[in-house]
């Protein structure tokens, strides 16, 4: 074989990857200040450094951890559930299989507005339990879309994500509950029993790698925060946002930096993923011989 | 014992088919809502209101539909094209920096949209990228190439190329050899990465409206500001042309894979 060959193959995803790698470097450089086109020749932390000191700006950062960490975490549970419910009996069931595909294929764009058509304040779940007379008037039914509680944005990201990790898990799942999942119950250990014990555990590097997923999806992405979110304190996309476009052209820096701090936590759990993921693999030969 | 463990995990079934179904069917009776006041279970009245902000007009979608999708469709081309491309150079070659590259092609998915949208405007501004199709072509395939070149990946690694390299050895030149042995192989591979890069695409807001400028309009840059605005019937009326338009493409797209499969099996 041509040596030049696996480049020839490559080279539009080289030039695109260049392109994304230019792109997200550029940002880093801008977060440290240096942005020549505006004057701003010094290479500084000081932009960093506002982020974590400056209360509002922080604000952010916690909002968008706690919204990618409680989503996540909560969809990986339920996800998994949702697909052992659809690999029980070791073969897979098919019309449900394919309902649980369609939020994949509708925006969170979508998914925030029917968040808002049925838990909004004067929204459908609060008029059906109105007059089963649970609630006494709308604002009875607990605020959860554009409040600091965030719960609004979390149901939206639920949603969808559910699905995604039952159908990113499903393969795998139901090929070792086809095979020994149901060897484990043959010989005598309790369905549940032998899910914990047999099938989840030999799962969790497809769990582990949509909840990366999912995790770092929900903690850069603009649309739900924006859509759901409270005035205050903002998602940090959004708030990253507000201040690139600031006509105050030096807020660039800050929307940058909040961007690299967000670029910066979600690689570092990408990195202990990778980490945790070669361990088990390093460790897998005695996986079944302790 | 048994029954009451399946009996818990059809509740599970049920309740995920409701929360999914009960919302889509609301949507479009939704886009017909007119008066519907507190705490009335039903609409006072209905109107064609969304109908008129659809079909009539200054804001006619059926032109901002069709260049959306033709524009989600050519980066699902591109994106399974430029897929089946990187996988057989991953799965049939040893290179240097093959290691890197695999790493590189999850990159998008790790790094978060807003940061990758906001660095590469000012590169695309520069490169007179921004405000235009092409530019937000190539943001969108960024964005979908790492689940295209990922199910292009196993695909190419279960056909293999031996049967290519047998054409080959029999005198087939190596590009007639993989048109009339492989690509008929991995062409329902191909459509589903299409299928997945085509969403991708079409559901794409921040990234759009951040390279696109407000110039290149898609559906969803076109609908959001109505679920913001809070004008739910609009807004309803946008996301149920959004979901049919894209469950349209679907149901074509798995028809091109059953013909393909269909002819397959019927050499």
């Amino acid at each position: 074989m041509k040596k030049w060959q696996p480049y020839l193959l490559l080279s539009p995803l080289i030039l695109l990857g260049l392109l994304f790698l230019l792109g997200v470097g550029n940002a880093l450089v801008q977060s440290l200040g240096y942005i020549p086109a505006f004057n701003m020749k010094e290479i500084t932390l000081k932009y960093y450094r506002q982020v974590f000191n400056e209360p509002a700006l922080f604000a952010s950062v916690k909002v968008s951890l706690v919204i990618a960490a409680v989503s996540s975490v909560l969809a990986a549970v339920f996800g998994v559930v949702l697909c052992a419910a659809l690999t029980a009996n070791g073969r897979v069931r098919n019309k449900v299989l394919q309902i649980v595909r369609i939020p994949i294929l509708v925006p969170h764009t979508i998914a925030a507005l029917f968040i808002i058509m049925f838990f909004s304040q004067n929204g459908l779940l609060a008029r059906i339990l109105f007059h089963m007379g649970t609630l006494g008037s709308q604002a009875d039914f607990p605020a959860i879309l554009f409040t600091t509680n965030n719960i609004g944005i979390i149901m939206a990201y639920l949603w969808k994500e559910i699905p995604f990790v039952a159908y990113f898990v499903l393969a795998l799942m139901s090929s070792i509950n086809a095979t020994l999942g149901e060897a484990a119950e043959n010989l005598g250990a309790p369905g549940i029993k032998s899910f914990l014990h047999i099938t989840l555990p030999l799962c969790m590097p497809a769990v582990n790698k949509a909840f990366l997923i999912i995790f770092a999806f929900s903690f850069g992405a603009y649309e739900l925060p924006f859509l759901l979110g409270a005035t205050i304190p903002k998602a940090l996309p959004v708030q990253a946002y507000i201040e690139y476009i600031n006509p105050d052209l030096r807020h660039r820096a800050y929307a940058m930096a909040m961007n690299g701090v967000m670029l910066l936590i979600t690689l570092a759990i990408s990195a202990v993923y990778y980490w945790l993921s070669r361990r088990t693999y390093d460790k897998g030969g005695n996986r079944f011989g302790s | 014992m048994d029954r009451k463990k399946h009996r818990i995990l059809n509740i599970v079934a049920y309740t995920a088919v409701l929360s999914i179904l009960v919302p889509l069917l609301v949507l479009p009776f939704w886009s017909f809502v007119g008066r519907w006041p507190w705490p009335g279970l039903l609409p006072e009245n209905f109107t064609l209101r969304g109908m008129e902000e659809l079909f009539s007009g200054a804001t006619n979608v059926l032109p901002v539909l069709t260049s959306s999708i033709a524009l989600s469709l050519t980066v699902a081309v591109l994106a399974a094209v430029i897929g089946m491309m990187t996988a057989r150079a991953l799965v049939f070659y040893d290179f240097r920096g093959k290691e890197l590259i695999s790493f590189a092609t999850v990159l998008p998915i790790i790094v978060p949209g807003t940061a990758f949208a906001m660095g590469v405007h000012v590169v695309f501004i520069y490169l007179g990228l921004a405000d235009t199709v092409l530019g937000v072509i190539l943001v969108h395939l960024i964005y979908a190439l790492p689940y295209t070149i990922n199910i292009m990946t196993d695909v190419t690694a279960m056909i293999g190329n031996s049967l290519e390299v047998q054409g080959q050895v029999l005198g087939v030149s190596p590009a007639r050899s993989f048109y009339h042995v492989t690509l008929p192989l991995i062409m329902p591979g191909m459509i589903s990465s299409a299928s997945m890069a085509y969403i991708i695409s079409f559901s794409q807001y921040f990234l759009t409206l951040m390279i696109g400028g407000g110039k290149v309009k898609t559906l969803s840059v076109v609908m959001v500001p109505f679920i913001q605005g809070g004008d739910r019937t609009i807004a309803a009326a946008y996301a149920s042309v959004f979901v049919l338009s894209t469950l349209l493409v679907f149901v074509l797209l798995e028809i091109l894979v059953r013909k393909y499969t269909a002819r397959l099996s019927g050499i």
